[in-house]
């Protein structure tokens, strides 16, 4: 059985260290693309407005209700 | 990595965009760079990466415009690297770099040995592939990869070792013995 020393070898030697490589393309779109802020309204929020208008539709005695608490 | 502008930072935790995308400019490279020594996969690499500057912006409140940016940035990158590494499957973990690789190592007399030994390595856990990968292969020294993971010194050591005796084991259970 070969040492943990050259067992690392062998593995250095299967798998190289990474060289230095710069990303291959500008990729500050995609992040300004997907900034939280940028994304919208998320599925909870339209959830939430969804359950509202089901509410409203069902209870419109609720609105006042619905009004007070939102 | 270089240290940002005080006042860049505290715009930055403001959520002034022209700041993050100064930060990005800035610390594009080297946390590229840092994720591509984990996930060893550039096209990987580039989705941790906007992964990393996503999660950044998100948790800007959290970050303490006093301490390092660099160091900040290199912790939330080890994070969504790991994330990327458990999410691909074992065999294909790594692959791209280590395919072109493949064809020097064919041509020594020990090519199946070393094409062994790395579908073993590819088998690690991801909580062990990482610490092993960075300190084995990539050659981090332990205190940097500690604060990368925040962890303390003796449990990335201890990772390591633990790493080489699953690569053992998993070598034996192929049928290899090195």
């Amino acid at each position: 059985m070969i040492t943990d020393d050259a067992l690392v070898a062998r593995l250095r030697s299967a798998m190289p260290p990474s060289e230095f490589r710069r990303p291959s393309r500008d990729l500050w779109p995609r992040v300004r693309r997907s900034e939280p802020a940028g994304r919208g309204l998320m599925l909870i929020d339209l959830g939430l407005a969804a359950a509202v208008a089901a509410c409203l539709i069902a209870f419109p005695q609720w609105f006042w209700v619905l009004a007070y608490h939102l | 990595m270089p240290e940002a502008d005080r006042h860049l930072l505290e715009a930055f935790v403001h959520g002034d965009e022209l700041a993050f995308e100064a930060l990005f400019r800035q610390f594009e490279s080297e946390v590229y760079r840092w994720i591509l020594r984990i996930v060893r996969n550039p096209t990987t690499a580039e989705d941790v990466l906007v992964e990393t500057f996503w999660r950044a912006y998100r948790g800007r409140a959290r970050f303490d415009p006093e301490r390092s940016i660099g160091a900040w940035l290199r912790r939330i990158a080890t994070n969504a690297s790991i994330d990327a590494v458990k999410r691909a499957v074992p065999e294909r973990r790594w692959m791209a770099i280590d395919e072109q690789v493949a064809a020097p190592a064919a041509a020594s007399a020990d090519a199946g040995l070393e094409r062994s030994i790395a579908s073993a390595f590819r088998r690690l856990p991801p909580k062990l592939g990482v610490v092993a990968t960075l300190a084995l292969v990539e050659e981090v020294p332990y205190a940097d990869i500690a604060d990368a993971l925040d962890l303390p010194v003796g449990t990335v050591k201890s990772r390591v070792s633990r790493a080489m005796g699953t690569l053992r084991r998993e070598l034996a259970r192929m049928g290899v013995t090195p």
